[in-house]
């Protein structure tokens, strides 16, 4: 009980924007998951390379803004890995990757 | 004088030095990107990830003023990213409110 006290009075807790903005920013990660599911052809390549580029930019803004937030990073590793992998994807679907095996059926 | 203006700039606190600076330059790519997916087919856009665009934009207009340091650099770059998220997905929504449109299948 205390703890939850002290999360939700806290200067980066739910009553400010600093746990808000993380929290807005988590829906890049779940879109990011939702889009894992359609085919490769709706993955904006220019969108996903610069969410990689961002996300990364980010992770260190996050580590160094007053106050520090840890949810910000949390958030910006988060959508680099699913991002990256939307990445790889894209690039397999265009034929960027090589593939580990003769593909079993077409 | 002109060069102490610029040396003001140059030593800010969210100045080029920083990654308070490079941070949200490297996201002006979101909108950057989303402008160039105007030209993108309705169909091939993404709801998700054009809702998280739009409402981390919102939510971060308000984030950047209240950290430390204030951050001019991000508020405009998130107003910029509401901005082109709101109009890809009226963009989407009209075309999916306009089945005429949609009467050419590949």
């Amino acid at each position: 009980m205390a703890a939850f006290r002290t999360f939700w009075n806290s200067p980066v807790g739910p009553k400010t924007t600093h746990f808000w903005g993380p929290i807005a920013n988590f829906s890049f990660v779940i879109a990011g998951v939702a889009d894992t599911q359609k085919p490769p052809d709706m993955i904006s390549g220019n969108m996903t390379a610069v969410m990689c580029g961002y996300s990364g930019l980010f992770m260190r803004f996050a580590w160094v803004v007053q106050p520090r937030n840890y949810l910000l990073m949390a958030c910006h590793a988060s959508n680099e890995t699913v991002q990256l992998y939307q990445l790889s994807r894209l690039a397999s679907a265009h034929g960027y990757l090589p593939k580990k095996e003769e593909p079993a059926k077409k | 004088m002109a060069s102490s203006k610029l040396q003001a700039l140059w030593n800010h606190p969210a100045g080029p030095k920083t990654i308070h600076f490079w941070a949200p330059t490297f996201k002006w790519g979101i909108t950057v990107a989303n402008v160039a997916d105007f030209t993108k087919p309705p169909e091939k856009l993404s709801y998700p990830q054009q809702i998280a665009v739009t409402c981390t934009g919102i939510i971060w207009s308000r984030y950047s003023l209240v950290v430390k340091p204030k951050n001019w650099n991000l508020f405009s770059v998130n107003v910029a990213m509401a901005g082109t998220g709101l109009y890809q997905l009226s963009r989407k929504i009209w075309h999916d409110q306009n089945p005429e449109s949609q009467e050419v299948v590949a």
